[in-house]
């Protein structure tokens, strides 16, 4: 059976952000560099963002361009829907055994025209709109998507045909299996990236099932001018909210849940997320509960007190439980430190749980990567080199390295991609010779295994 | 023969239009609602869609996503479109983007104009959305207007000296120029003082691994100064620089360091001077002599002659007359390099004379002190300062960071420090935990705002912290602690502050030690700003392009920031924005080429007349010279330009008496058919505009 096989210099694993930027950074200092992405598009967590901090640029002004630039750079292979496997050491280099997952979409033929998405009848939560509104079994996974293909989700396809039938270039294919792809690569960046708390996690905030209670990223659905309805309302009955409460460090520094850090974004991102709706709803209330502001970046405290000027509520108390009543208003039951330590129960529209980010992956078993205590990647030399790892050849980058928010990863990297091209310059003479036969960078070889 | 004078009636850049008809695409971006919240963007395309050589109008979500950029390709292909404009966001953010774009289609890139109407318009002119409709119709027309007069145009290509001098020799420093070397290329790292390590080695441990500062600073500095691709001069600043981003010509001005080598009997020398003065090394706690080593194991490991408090007395060269030489001056030298990495770092805050009681009383010293005194300290019985045991400690945060205009005086410069300095709560807590650890006995009181404990394992400070019996006390800026002397003399001082924890009840916190958690501010670089032309921003700290795009380059191609210069980090943060530094130099360095914009001043030699006006007029020293020509056999002055010092900045073609001079991409004949446009009758905005 024949085995695609792609040698480049260096793989980079997970297209979100910190991915985006470390294959680029790498691929502009002339390295052939191979990024590998799960889903079925590029941009990760970032691209499901509103606007972002501290300079309120829309989020898509930032990404969907780098997005660009890492599908059209010419040292760049861009593999998504695509997963590693298997990983070996190569004397100098790895062999890495990826699986590029079926999307049962010729993506040669598809143009992305989304014929096939209008004829589909399947309705399935759209995890792009947290869950707030639906998508097709088949589907382009979001307006701005790297690529631009569908993908359909065989789990949830009636096999009915309809999207055969009207996609235009005949591009379905029912019959698609996975892909098996090997790469060889000198280097590795492993850019991961991170999960949020699940909504679920506290019993004490309504383990999720208070309906009008919901997470800083389904808020940033609600703010996007992509989002699920082009509005700010509430889920349980569409109302807009005229009185809504952040709770911060809603999964960050909290024991009971095995999360001892700060999470770092919360803070800025829930005062971005205030700013944001004080413009979509003039006449609401916003109030953040916290324990410390902790907006520590380049800007961040000028940030911070404009929003303090803007007139949005901040109220340092850690919110001890929240229930709702029967029009299924969330109250939030709080210690007002400052008015004479009283404990108050506050009813509102709207509670938006600042949750924090956990690991997204572990990399012991592949890459053999440790982690520290607190699931993130341990970094051999945190203060001195701090994108290396204990793996030879192997460097992290962005919030698979701990929480951190996008001006943080970029700038790691960046510090990723120099240490990845220090290793590559330094071990030059090994990969040369190692395999006994000389193949241009960046050539795909089809051998047979 | 007399020269030959064209018509003037002419404009020069007539005669350069490309003979094919205009065919123009106009795309206008929604900007994700930052535009289409104001803008009415369908009425816009609508309407210029009716202009004269439109082909296609479109609008978007978001122009610049691969989806917007494939459509722009397509339209170029299909319709054969010759000039593109777009309505988007500022063409610093994204002219790049889509002279990308045009360019892939097929296009010459400069075939595009880029209209700001966020910036311009929809952000400015957010509560009259009828006028920004009508405000973005007058901008894109006159963006049509100059897309009808433009000309392709070459990026100006220049060879790239595979060389790149680092400013600042503290860890940052280190770390970028050893990057930039691993890359292979050449660096030369220049440092002010005669000494490596800038402030890491005034620090005992870093946080969070507590691991020893001083030898992973050497363990970097060894690794730097060992590798064969980098020169290093200590005691060396930047005095003129010249040319662009791969051939800068900087001058150097070393200072010697007036010892060589180890110098046998050094100690001996440095004993003999006579001279004492603040060791800046303890942040004035102690002094040394006027020759000096700046610690024990410093590096070079060579004493050097401290110029500014040197009285030549001859004293230490009497010690050593072999290896001592008390010649201050060396000369000038040039480098040329492709790239230029400023690291020059952070200063401690200096609070004012009397802010907090500093410089009132011995007892109120700043964090980088404390840790000094720290490192001083005996391990055995108590702590003493001031010749007292000290049996309380406050430590004060945000002192110099988080200030508020009307509650704290400014600076010179007549701004606050409105900023987070990063670093001082985490510091701060990790000296706490020292000092627990080492004197138990010590009450430790900790007045802050908030505590910002927020990268890996900081947390774990404050946690320890609460739990071994710190208290903490919480105070707001408007009302911030007060140090006065103890009225019942048991203790020296005594904070009184209100503590919101405690429901804002005035406490009253007596002290042997006030340690101010003192925030960080650029070091003294004026000079080297003027010199660089950098442009630092409200903060004072240097200014990237944008924090996301491009986060670690300057507005100056080529000049990259790393560390602290940019803005308050830690040691972590320092080293990764120097990796990053040294990524983007690589990029530009490594193919050896760098590509320029070609918006340059141009002459139209049939039209100069050789006045010199234009070479009087010009800032740039060579960017505009007069040459000798001959013309139908007679010597004559011509100006030329040289485009990799040109700016483009205009100046020579206001000078110009003969309109001989035009900026490439910007020129006379192309505003003057902007602002016609501009002022032009729309019949659509007529009702509007009314």
């Amino acid at each position: 059976m024949a085995e695609e096989r792609l040698r480049v210099d260096a793989l980079v694993v997970g297209g979100g952000i910190a991915g985006m930027q470390a294959s680029l950074d790498l691929a502009d200092q002339g390295y052939h560099v191979a990024l590998v992405e799960r889903e079925p598009s590029i941009g990760g967590k970032m691209i499901a963002l509103s606007k972002v901090f501290p300079t309120l640029d829309c989020c898509s002004c930032i990404t969907t361009p780098k997005m660009s630039a890492v599908a059209h750079h010419e040292n760049i292979h861009l593999f998504t829907y695509t997963e590693v496997k298997t990983i070996e050491p190569n004397g100098g280099s790895y062999l890495v055994h990826c699986v590029e997952k079926p999307r049962y979409v010729d993506t040669g033929l598809c143009t992305g025209c989304r014929q096939c998405e209008y004829a589909c009848p399947i309705d399935l939560p759209d995890p792009f709109q947290m869950g707030l509104s639906a998508h097709r079994a088949i589907r382009v996974p979001f307006s701005t998507a790297v690529p631009q293909k569908a993908v359909l989700d065989i789990d949830h396809c009636l096999l009915c045909g309809k999207c055969e039938k009207a996609c235009p270039v005949d591009a379905i294919d029912f019959t698609q299996g996975p892909q098996d792809l090997v790469i060889e690569a000198r280097a590795i960046v492993l850019a991961t990236g991170y999960e949020t708390t699940p909504r679920d996690a506290k019993a004490e905030y309504g383990a999720g099932k208070l309906s009008n209670v919901i997470d800083g990223l389904m808020m940033e659905r609600l703010l996007a001018p992509t989002g699920p309805y082009l509005h700010v309302l509430r889920p349980s009955d569409g109302k807009e909210p005229d009185s809504i409460a952040y709770v911060q460090c809603a999964g960050s520094r909290d024991e009971t849940l095995g999360v001892s850090y700060c999470s770092r974004v919360c803070c800025m991102y829930a005062i971005k997320q205030a700013m944001l709706l004080s413009g979509a709803l003039p006449m609401a209330d916003i109030t953040i509960y916290y324990m410390d502001i902790r907006t520590f970046g380049k800007g961040y405290e000028q940030f911070y007190q404009n929003a303090r000027a803007m007139g949005i509520e901040f109220v340092k108390a850690k919110v001890g439980r929240i229930t709702e009543d029967e029009y299924r208003n969330p109250i939030v039951r709080v210690e007002i430190m400052e008015e004479a330590s009283r404990v108050e129960e506050r009813k509102h529209d709207l509670v938006v749980l600042s949750v924090g980010m956990l690991p997204a992956y572990d990399p012991r078993p592949l890459y053999g990567v440790p982690i520290a205590e607190d699931g993130f990647v341990e970094a051999a030399c945190p203060n001195i080199a701090p994108p290396m790892t204990a793996q030879p050849g192997v460097f992290a980058a962005g919030t698979a390295t701990g929480p951190m928010d996008i001006v943080d990863s970029i700038v790691m990297a960046g510090a990723a991609a120099a240490e990845a091209a220090a290793y590559l310059e330094r071990h030059d003479g090994e990969a040369k010779t190692y395999a006994g036969r000389s193949i241009s960078m960046g050539e795909k070889e089809a051998i047979h295994a | 023969m007399p020269e030959k004078k064209p018509k003037p009636e002419t404009p020069a850049t007539f005669a350069r239009l490309p003979k094919e008809a205009p065919r123009l695409g106009v795309y206008i971006c929604y900007c994700g609602g930052n535009i289409s919240d104001v803008v009415d963007c369908e009425r816009v395309a609508k309407v210029l869609g009716e202009q004269p050589d439109v082909i296609v109008a479109r609008t978007n979500m978001s122009m610049c996503s691969d989806a917007g950029q494939a459509m722009i390709e397509e339209d170029i292909r299909e319709h054969k479109l010759n000039r593109v404009v777009i309505g988007a966001c500022s063409p610093f953010l994204h002219e790049q983007t889509f002279r990308g774009t045009v360019s892939r289609a097929g296009l010459n890139p400069y075939y595009y104009h880029h209209v700001g109407i966020r910036e311009q318009d929809s952000w400015v002119t957010h509560d009259d959305p009828e006028g920004a409709t009508a405000k973005a119709i007058r901008l894109m027309n006159a963006g049509l207007a100059k897309a009808r007069h433009l000309e392709p145009l070459e990026p100006i290509r220049l060879e790239a000296k595979k060389h790149a001098l680092v400013i600042g020799g503290g860890v940052a420093g280190l770390r970028a120029a050893l990057d930039i070397a691993e890359r292979g290329l050449k660096v030369t790292l220049i440092e002010k003082t005669p000494f490596l390590g800038g402030h890491m080695a005034q620090l005992e441990s870093v946080f969070p691994t507590d691991e020893e500062a001083r030898p992973a600073l050497h363990e970097l500095i060894e690794k730097v100064v060992h590798h064969p691709k980098v020169t290093i001069y200590t005691s060396t600043v930047i005095v003129a620089t010249k040319g662009c981003v791969g051939d800068f010509q900087v001058q150097l001005r070393p200072v010697a360091r007036g010892v060589r080598g180890v110098a046998p009997g050094i100690q001996a020398a440095i004993e003999a001077c006579p001279v004492e003065v603040p060791d800046e090394f303890n942040y004035g706690l102690t002094r040394r002599k006027a020759i000096y080593f700046r610690y024990p194991g410093c590096h070079p490991p060579t004493a050097a002659i401290d110029w500014e408090h040197c009285t030549l007395c001859g004293e230490c060269a009497k010690v050593n007359p072999k290896d001592i030489r008390l010649e201050r001056e060396m000369t000038t030298f040039q480098i040329t390099v492709g790239a230029i990495v400023i690291a020059t770092g952070f200063q401690p805050y200096e609070p004012r004379p009397g802010e907090y009681g500093y410089g009132e009383y011995p007892e109120v010293v700043t964090l980088p002190q404390f840790i000094r005194i720290m490192a001083m300290a005996e391990d055995a019985g108590e702590l003493m300062w001031n010749g007292h045991p000290v049996r309380q400690v406050a430590m004060i945060h945000c002192v110099g960071s988080r200030q508020v205009p009307g509650v704290h005086e400014p600076q010179p410069d007549g701004k606050v420090n409105d900023y987070c300095s990063r670093v001082c709560c985490t510091a701060t807590l990790q000296a706490t935990a020292d000092l627990r650890r080492r004197f138990p006995q010590i009450r430790i009181f900790d007045l802050y705002e908030d505590i910002r404990t927020y990268g890996r394992g900081h947390e774990e400070y404050y946690r320890q912290a609460s739990l071994s019996g710190v208290r903490f006390l919480r105070f707001h800026t408007e009302q911030g602690p007060v140090v006065i002397a103890d009225p019942t003399g048991e203790h020296p001082l005594v904070v009184k502050v209100n503590d919101y924890l405690t429901w804002g009840e005035e406490l009253e916190v007596p002290a042997d030690l006030v340690v101010l958690a003192v925030g960080m501010m650029p070091g003294p670089i004026e000079d080297l700003i003027d010199v660089l032309k950098l442009s630092p921003g409200n903060d004072r700290f240097l200014l990237e392009v944008h924090p996301k795009l491009r986060p670690v380059e300057t507005a100056v191609t080529g000049i990259v920031l790393a560390g602290t210069a940019q803005s308050p980090m830690n040691i972590q943060e320092s080293c990764a924005a120097a990796e990053a530094a040294a990524s983007k130099v690589a990029g530009l360095l490594s193919q050896g080429l760098v590509e320029l914009e070609p918006f340059v001043a141009h002459v139209d030699l049939g039209r100069c007349t050789g006045t010199g006006a234009c070479v009087d007029a010009c800032q740039y020293e060579g960017a505009i010279q007069l040459e000798t020509r001959v013309i139908d056999g007679k010597e004559v002055q011509r100006a030329v330009i040289s485009p990799a010092i040109c700016v483009g900045c205009g100046v020579c073609v206001s000078a110009c008496p003969n309109r001989a001079i035009d900026v490439q991409g910007w020129t006379l004949a192309q505003y003057e058919a902007m602002v016609a446009a501009i002022a032009a009758e729309i019949p659509a905005l007529v009702e509007v505009e009314a």
